[in-house]
């Protein structure tokens, strides 16, 4: 019996493992495998402040956390300019250092003999030193995480790091602050790691580095996999079976000298089984579509009008951007040289020009996701030199990519909630401590994202997955995106080309009521009848910089242009 | 000065170690995108299968023979069997390198589960005694610098100037052109894991030699393959042998000033400030 409590100890400590790495894998899409060295960090916080300096509970729990979160953040800070593999990689070394500090700092840490004698919790008097007395403690806590966890991962902020799983720079384009993110789910993750170690302290009454090695991250990463990124629930399964798998194993007789092997053997297979065969892991990504479907409502009809003030929130305020000599080089190749461009208020600017042109590379000039190396942009007259592309996004100037960028793995519904501006549940503090002022803003914003979706024609797709769509919806949802953002300043990058006449004809009088209504749109486009249609002013680039300037039929007309270009 | 000669020699051995490992490394890594960390017990399977040929009575230079055999047949099973279903699936790179992992922790125990625990070496080799000036070396550490010379150089002929080697290097550019031409891009992902692999079954004889095999050489291996590669930038064989000479140096000058216990952290701290402070490598990709 005991022993079974013992199992369910490690399953709990486990699940908060597995959980919290969890939100950092299947959430944020940050590969960080350094897990183990915050379980470790915990422990080895808990048991110091217990050992050496004899802080009463809950001090060292609460100190393991605050620790675990705080070398989080430091680790984030500078290894988010790191992605992909070099992150991975870059983290390991971080887990091997720190085990190594374990290991050779005697004086901290005790060195290879580690730290006992960490005393049990005592409740009323009664000291928890057997697995059925720490059981509850163990369950409370891993509820706890588990609650923090997925209050996160289920809020707005956790859309939001989806998103910037899916696709980061889109993210930012919706303005997204991505290195804020980042830095809170790793604290979050680091944090919960630590509570765990600082269980791991009371209950074994010792606390050695070899407990926490690059081998233990393994296999938490191995749960969450099992279980399925993107779905806590998916992690404490994955957790569970993981750590009842091996223990069952053992009625299998096997030589005392492979037992343990055999079982690491079976960690391997079943991973690797998992990664070619259900690369999901067992429970797969949540939809979360059961809050949103809640408040589902008459959308469509009357209120296609509706969204452009209500998305703008005012009407829009008519802003003028500009680019002044801009200029940018990557190394020799200059892309851009003394262009000058202005886009007013109410009007539709259209952008032609070959390809290579510079016409994206304005693009990102403007939008600040590119600084240039001469000349300066101007919002309404001041500077946005300062700006982030985030911060320029949420001031009003947003833009759509060549390359939809649209955020795959979530619903369209999602993808336009998640550009919505000034959302409360984008705030750690308020997800937590304001919940009722979040819940009322999603309703809001679940409203507002539907009449967007309206707006384009999107509506009898709420709920599917944005992969799963046609090129011609996908193209409307990336307009659908943008507007939502309540920019006043959009900037699409041929948000048109590829689309059938049918289509171009119902998506024209959304372009014109955008500009009819105050918007600065500024579109590039290569199909000629397009610009003519729409635009009312054109640049035409070429090598870098603006060759000519004027309405479209005046451009057309020009024979020396028509040779270069309009053929 | 005397100590200070000794450590840069070993520094020059380890760094040819390290260059070697990160050439093959490297090869597969650039060519295919895969981080392939089970590179690491597949090097330690080399080592144990040129151990238990000796152990057999084969002479020295067949088992180096099976182990480079032991080490392509298992690279390139690897790549056929986990990699490549993964990426026909279109799956994200990141899943190949965790199951990676899984084929790591997986062969690992199995090589401890069937030749045991404890340290393999091999009794009664011969080799000569070098003393040049202060410096101590053996036949030993001239084979780790001598493979690495041998066996880059022969790499760098090859994907410069066969059809072969230079479709490889195609592919390492990019590989949607090279399928556009017509380059059979399984085929070379094939052959760039059976030479990747082949080439690190050399350090591992080597290494079985000189302080023997265990268990847990693999991760060591690819770890520091990886540093290597990371140092010296992708892609480039040039950039490796860079990457491991520094790599090696550092570590083994440093032990001029820092205390023994620290020398294995010295690699990753390196590593993590290098990666920190230039994301894409210190010389970033080169061609070749």
């Amino acid at each position: 019996m005991e022993y079974l409590l013992h199992i369910a100890v490690m399953v709990c400590l486990y699940s908060i493992l597995a959980t919290s790495f969890n939100l950092l894998i299947g959430f944020a899409g940050l590969f960080a495998l350094s897990q183990a060295a915050f379980y470790g960090l915990g422990a080895y916080t808990t048991a110091i402040l217990l050992v050496d300096v004899g802080l009463p509970f809950p001090l060292p729990l609460i100190a393991s956390a605050v620790v675990g979160a705080g070398v989080g953040t430091l680790l984030a800070l500078p290894a988010l300019r790191i992605v992909g593999d070099y992150l991975v990689v870059v983290t390991l070394a971080f887990q091997i250092i720190l085990v190594e500090v374990a290991m050779n700092w005697t004086g901290l840490t005790g060195g290879t003999d580690g730290i006992s004698g960490v005393p049990n919790y005592q409740v009323f008097g009664l000291s928890l030193d057997s697995p059925t007395s720490f059981l509850p403690v163990a369950l409370l806590v891993a509820a706890l995480c588990f609650w923090i966890a997925w209050r996160l991962a289920t809020s707005p902020f956790g859309r939001s790091l989806r998103a910037m799983r899916e696709n980061e720079s889109a993210a930012v384009s919706v303005g997204k602050n991505v290195v804020a993110m980042k830095l809170v789910v790793f604290a979050f993750s680091a944090g919960l790691a630590a509570v765990a170690g600082s269980l791991f302290a009371r209950y074994f009454n010792y606390v050695g580095a070899d407990s926490f090695l690059i081998e233990e991250t393994i296999y938490i990463l191995a749960m969450v996999i099992l279980g399925g990124a993107g779905n806590l629930v998916g992690s404490v399964l994955g957790a569970a079976i993981l750590v009842i798998l091996p223990e069952l194993l053992k009625f299998i007789a096997l030589p005392v000298d492979i037992a343990d092997k055999s079982r690491l053997v079976l960690y391997g297979l079943v991973m690797v089984a998992i990664l070619i065969y259900r690369p999901q892991g067992l429970l797969g990504e949540r939809k979360t579509q059961a809050r949103t479907r809640a408040s589902s409502g008459p959308g469509g009809g009357e209120a296609a009008a509706v969204p452009l003030r209500a998305s703008a929130g005012a009407a829009a305020r008519g802003r003028t951007i500009e680019g002044r000599g801009l200029a940018k080089q990557f190394g020799g190749i200059v892309a851009i040289s003394s262009l000058d461009i202005r886009l007013e208020p109410g009007t539709i600017t259209g952008l032609i020009g070959p390809n290579g042109a510079g016409k994206t590379t304005a693009f990102n000039l403007l939008t600040g996701f590119l600084k240039p190396t001469g000349g300066e942009v101007l919002l309404d007259g001041s500077s946005t030199g300062a700006l982030k592309p985030y911060e320029l996004a949420r001031a009003g100037v947003a833009r759509s990519f060549q390359d939809l960028r649209l955020f795959t793995k979530m619903t369209v519904l999602e993808n336009v909630l998640v550009a919505l501006p000034g959302q409360v549940g984008d705030s750690v503090f308020s997800v937590y401590f304001r919940p009722a002022a979040v819940r009322r803003d999603e309703a809001a914003n679940v409203r507002r994202a539907r009449e967007v979706l309206a707006f384009v024609g999107l509506e009898e797709q709420l709920h599917e997955t944005a992969e799963n769509l046609s090129y011609a919806e996908e193209k409307l949802l990336v307009v659908a995106r943008l507007l939502a953002t309540g920019a006043d300043v959009l900037l699409f990058d041929e948000p048109l080309s590829g689309l059938d006449g049918a289509t171009l004809q119902e998506i024209f009088p959304v372009m014109r009521r955008l500009a009819e209504s105050g918007k600065t749109v500024c579109i590039i486009e290569h199909n000629l009848d397009v610009i003519k249609e729409l635009c009312s002013v054109v640049y035409y680039l070429d090598e870098g910089h603006a060759m000519a300037v004027g309405r479209p039929e005046e451009l057309m007309a020009d024979p020396e242009l028509a040779e270069r270009y309009f053929r | 000065m005397d100590l200070f000669l000794q450590l840069f020699f070993n520094g020059l051995t380890n760094g040819s170690y390290y260059a070697l490992l990160g050439v093959g490394f490297g090869l597969i890594f650039a060519t295919t995108k895969i981080v392939h960390f089970a590179y690491g017990p597949i090097f330690a399977c080399a080592a144990y299968a040129a151990w238990w040929a000796a152990s057999l009575g084969v002479p020295l230079p067949l088992a180096g023979v099976f182990a480079v055999a032991v080490a392509a047949v298992l690279g390139v099973a690897s790549f056929l069997v986990i990699y490549r279903p993964i990426q026909v699936r279109g799956a994200p790179g990141l899943v190949a390198l965790i199951a990676s992992l899984g084929l790591f922790i997986l062969l690992e125990n199995l090589l401890g589960i069937v030749f045991g625990a404890g340290n393999k070496v091999i009794e009664n080799v011969n080799y000569d005694v070098f003393f040049l000036g202060p410096v101590f070396f053996t036949s030993i550490h001239l084979w780790q610098i001598a493979s690495l010379a041998i066996l880059g150089g022969a790499l760098f002929l090859f994907l410069r100037y066969t059809r072969f080697g230079k479709a490889i290097v195609a592919m390492t550019d990019n590989r949607e052109m090279a399928e556009i031409i017509g380059i059979d891009t399984t085929r070379m992902a094939i052959a760039v894991f059976a030479i990747g692999s082949a080439l690190s079954a050399v350090p591992a004889v080597l290494i079985l030699l000189k302080d023997g095999a265990t268990t847990h050489m693999g991760f060591q291996a690819v770890f520091m393959a990886f540093v290597t590669v990371v140092v010296g930038g992708i892609g480039s064989i040039r950039g490796a042998v860079v990457g491991g000479f520094a790599l090696g140096l550092v570590q083994s000058l440093g032990l001029w000033k820092i205390p023994t216990e620290w020398q294995s952290s010295i690699a990753f701290v390196v590593l993590f400030l290098i990666l920190v402070a230039r994301p894409q490598g210190l010389f970033g990709a080169s061609r070749l």
